[in-house]
């Protein structure tokens, strides 16, 4: 991905914890949000992910710990930073009795805007949502049509932060295409703050991730630093007979078999040994391959699977 | 607050809420002159046959006070559709969610409460006088409202009961998860009232009081001995306001 942003912080937790009662959702969760990036906040259903969010939002309050959004910390209940921020909840809810034009003014008018701006606003974001055609009520609307909507609500203030939980879990390949294409744009006036399980997505278009399980933040980082930072690359090695697979198997204990015929090296640092040996005994290859780790990879090593 | 009065606006429109309620409150208003006038013909069509069970029917004067008294017995059912129908305003916000990008857009949360009460106060006092004042219109037509003492301050006295009826609904409502917690929170408020104002102490010094209009028209009671359930009534309004924003600042959305 393109860009690291400015270098100042957006977002910052601090030792955040939260409990509902006796369980722990957050355990000293501790990253920042670099200014002008796409941050993908991974995890799991049921890692902390939303409820992270909803903390930023002073939806709920910290049992410890703080968050700065510009810089100013957040306050449970009315906190001022809101209007530095926009929400994509993850099931974008509306008045279904509106159109998508009412509700984007009324969107506009909450938030003190000047009449005229609210006009070229709510053009402006219809068209780049698709649904500038939509005049009948919200009621009708398919999910994605509502996703659509909700990130037109939540850039409507020009905010600096925008937060979107799961936006792309519910919609069909193309509509996922058009919103995170949606999301790179913003990049250029907000920095998005975007929860997904969905590790392509974050691929895609991630400057930064941070990977939350069982309420921690277990890794975080540049997604190339990630990627880096934990599994080494495999080597992928593949004979032309599958008996000769299984006499390098025998040699070389420590290989996986990954199918008839092709064999996995995780400590490449060992690849001489076996190309030495395939060598002096004249064994036809068909594949020598570097596979470097993948996201994927990463979060199931992360949550054990 | 000035959007979300817009928006409480367009959401009674639209919904049909308004529309249900003007025509309670239209029918209950034409009710009361209307069973008054029917009275006698009612009367003289029951009379043959009440008379061979041994009743007696003597003809009855109908005036503006039969209607009045009628009115007094009609308008506590408005209020029950009235607060049916505004139990879901809060709670069906919360289940639904959409107060979160609402509040996450910066509107203080006490504007939000701020508006939906004034909304509901607004309602209550429009369809309130509205029915009232059709009551009203019919019984000066047909008869004289001159005889029902006190009859405007009669009026504003249920009036008031119904406002603080409509803060319950808003103190219960910044606090509860349903409709129905909301019924029974104001249903329980209301009849606590009722079964304190059963305690001749108490009597006086309750919104209960409030409700008891017709004393007032036929003069059994003068406007001075509602000063304590005025008082009473404007007090526990206030409260409940004030400890419903309370609420409301804490509630999980």
């Amino acid at each position: 991905m393109a860009g690291r942003g400015t270098g100042r912080n957006i977002l910052t937790l601090s030792h955040v914890e939260k409990r509902f009662g006796e369980k722990q959702v957050l355990r000293d969760v501790d990253f920042s949000v670099p200014e002008h990036t796409v941050f993908g906040f991974v995890g799991k259903n049921g890692a902390g992910k939303t409820t992270a969010m909803k903390l930023v939002l002073g939806l709920l309050s910290c049992s410890s710990g703080e968050i700065q959004v510009n810089g100013m910390p957040v306050r449970y209940g009315n906190t001022p930073t809101n209007r530095f921020v926009g929400y994509l909840p993850d099931v974008p809810e509306f008045y279904s009795y509106m159109s998508p034009a009412e509700y984007l003014q009324f969107c506009g008018e909450i938030a003190g805007m000047e009449k005229k701006e609210i006009r070229e606003r709510t053009g402006e974001l219809l068209h780049l949502v698709g649904l500038e055609k939509e005049k009948g009520r919200i009621k009708g609307f398919s999910r994605g049509m509502k996703q659509r909507l909700g990130i037109a609500q939540a850039l409507f203030g020009r905010p600096k932060l925008l937060i979107c939980d799961e936006p792309t879990s519910a919609l069909d390949p193309a509509g996922r295409k058009e919103l995170l294409d949606i999301l790179v744009s913003a990049k250029e006036q907000a920095t998005v703050l975007f929860s997904t399980h969905i590790l392509s997505d974050v691929e895609h278009i991630c400057d930064q991730v941070a990977f939350l399980h069982n309420g921690e933040i277990v890794l975080q980082g540049s997604v190339e630093e990630v990627k880096k930072s934990r599994k080494a690359a495999k080597t992928e090695l593949e004979t032309e007979r599958p008996e000769d697979a299984r006499l390098l198997l025998s040699q070389f204990p420590f290989l996986k078999m990954a199918g008839q015929g092709s064999l996995l090296l995780e400590d490449t640092g060992r690849l001489w040994e076996i190309l030495h040996f395939i060598a002096e005994k004249k064994l036809p290859v068909l594949r020598v391959e570097r596979q470097e780790a993948a996201l994927e990879d990463l979060f199931l090593e992360i949550i054990g699977k | 607050m000035k959007a979300f009065l817009k928006k409480e606006w367009m959401e009674w429109l639209r919904t049909g809420r308004l529309m249900v309620l003007l025509m309670v409150f239209v029918l209950l208003g034409i009710m009361s002159p209307a069973l008054a006038k029917l009275t006698p013909w009612l009367m003289e069509t029951l009379s043959d046959s009440m008379a061979g069970t041994g009743i007696v029917t003597t003809e009855i004067t109908v005036d503006a006070m039969v209607s009045w008294a009628q009115f007094y017995k009609n308008i506590p059912m408005g209020l029950v559709i009235f607060v049916l129908l505004c139990s879901g305003s809060f709670t069906g916000e919360y289940q639904k969610g959409t107060l979160v990008p609402v509040v996450t857009k910066g509107l203080s949360r006490r504007s939000i409460l701020g508006a939906k009460t004034l909304f509901l106060f607004g309602a209550w006092t429009v369809l309130y006088w509205l029915c009232f004042g059709i009551t009203y219109g019919y019984n000066a037509y047909f008869w004289d409202n001159g005889i029902a003492g006190d009859l405007f301050f009669a009026g504003a006295c249920y009036w008031l009961f119904g406002i603080w009826v409509a803060a319950v609904l808003a103190f219960v409502s910044a606090f509860a998860g349903s409709s129905a917690q909301v019924l029974s929170g104001t249903g329980g408020a209301a009849f606590g009232v009722y079964l304190l104002g059963l305690f001749p102490t108490f009597h006086s010094f309750l919104p209960a009081k409030l409700m008891e209009g017709t004393a007032l028209l036929y003069g059994a009671e003068k406007p001075e001995s509602y000063g304590g359930g005025i008082a009473a009534a404007v007090i526990m309004a206030a409260l409940c306001l004030a400890a419903g924003a309370v609420c409301f600042d804490k509630r999980r959305l």
